[in-house]
């Protein structure tokens, strides 16, 4: 079990990364934090060590990835999400962002990970399939089809 | 910054979602010492339990004797066997039978090779002999299976070989006069034909000498005996055999 430092560390470290992940896939603000809770209790009961702190990273990716696909299996979760609800997470006054952010939000689950990742994290489409277990090629495609459908949805503004 | 991150910039982990999280982990982490406190010790007693458990419940089960053979020439030896068919007590119930058990070690063995071992040593040493009379007297409740199993063994055998079915409570009866069954069933057979004999003069002699008592009285009316001499009586529960290989083939009532 991982000591109280260690949980405060990592609270501290990756608690904004996890619950966007968790808000990308679950789009409830409960469900959410059930999840949130649930990644790092995952944590506190590894008996593994990570080798650098990028390993600890995509280790807390991957498993909030699960934890919600899990999540959205048990519950059977619904497919659409309430405007308002991306309005209140966006928090911001530019429509553009809340748009876009729906967008996403409103992508296949595969592309929406893929997205966020090489967009909002910055991780190369090798370190993508490394953290997802998929092909490089596959992580490839992905984020082309995710591309061409964000550039349907939101044209030019989308690159 | 791009657009995505821009668009995601505010969804953020609230302090009061942080706060929650490490109650519910500190929580979470003392349940769980608490459960390692309390399973640890539980599951090593138990695991200690289920082994003593298995451990005294599978040999007590092992070391249960279900069947019993006993061999009689003038050395008078006692076989149990187990549920599996292995000797697991041998018990001497006279001088020649105690010298052989010293020499010959049969616990644990599959009670055809025992019984086999025992014969050839008591040929070897001369207990046995074309004269001798050899008995084998069985009491399980699966006699018949045994005792075909022992005329098997005992068909190269020059001497003559008899074959009884007894009871516990012939048994019991038996060793406390400090005699096998197999010799105390005899002695209940000779004393229906000649009152006059002791349990002390069947000690000191052979199945043989018994047998030859038991057939003289037979042939001289056997003191008025009412039994035809082919029967199947009982003595103390047990089943003569007659007939057979050699003189002796099990029959059961």
């Amino acid at each position: 079990m991982k000591s109280t430092e260690d949980v405060n560390r990592v609270v501290e470290e990756y608690a904004d990364m996890v619950r966007r992940i968790c808000f990308m896939h679950l789009k409830n603000r409960h469900d959410t934090e059930d999840v949130f809770q649930n990644v790092y209790l995952k944590y506190m009961l590894y008996q593994g060590s990570f080798e650098s702190s990028q390993h600890e990273k995509a280790w807390f990716i991957r498993v909030t990835i699960n934890a919600c696909t899990d999540w959205l299996r048990n519950l059977s979760y619904r497919k659409w999400l309430p405007l308002e609800i991306v309005a209140e997470e966006c928090g911001t006054k530019d429509s553009s962002s809340g748009e876009i952010l729906e967008a996403v939000l409103q992508l296949p689950e595969k592309y929406r990970n893929v997205i966020y990742l090489f967009y909002y994290e910055g991780y190369s489409a090798v370190e993508i399939a490394e953290i997802l277990g998929r092909k490089e090629n596959t992580i490839y495609t992905w984020l082309s089809r995710a591309k061409k459908i964000l550039r349907e949805q939101l044209g030019g503004e989308w690159t | 910054m791009n657009e995505l991150q821009r668009s995601m910039s505010e969804i953020k982990a609230s302090e009061e979602l942080k706060a929650d999280t490490l109650r519910f982990l500190a929580d979470q982490s003392r349940a769980e010492r608490a459960r390692s406190r309390f399973y640890m010790p539980a599951c090593a007693m138990a695991v200690l339990c289920l082994f003593l458990l298995l451990g005294t419940g599978g040999y007590s089960l092992y070391g249960r004797p279900v069947s019993y053979v006993s061999i009689d020439v003038n050395p008078s030896i006692e076989l149990g066997i187990n549920r599996w068919g292995r000797v697991v007590s041998a018990n001497a119930y006279n001088a020649d039978g105690q010298q052989i058990l010293k020499q010959v070690k049969l616990k644990n063995l599959p009670y055809a090779k025992a019984v086999r071992m025992l014969l050839e040593y008591e040929t070897a040493e001369n207990f046995l002999t074309e004269n001798s009379l050899l008995v084998f007297t069985v009491i399980s409740e699966n006699a018949e299976a045994i005792a075909g199993k022992l005329t098997g063994l005992s068909s190269p055998l020059s001497s003559s070989v008899l074959m009884y079915t007894s009871d516990r409570a012939c048994m019991e009866e038996a060793h406390r006069h400090e005699m096998s069954f197999g010799k105390y069933r005899a002695y209940l057979e000779l004393s229906e034909y000649d009152g006059s004999v002791t349990l002390e003069d069947c000690h000191g002699m052979t199945m043989g000498e018994i047998q030859t008592r038991i057939e003289g009285c037979r042939g001289h009316g056997g003191g008025g005996s009412p039994y035809p001499e082919e029967d199947s009586r009982e003595h103390c529960g047990g089943h003569r055999g007659h007939g057979g290989h050699h003189r002796g083939m099990m029959e059961s009532n």
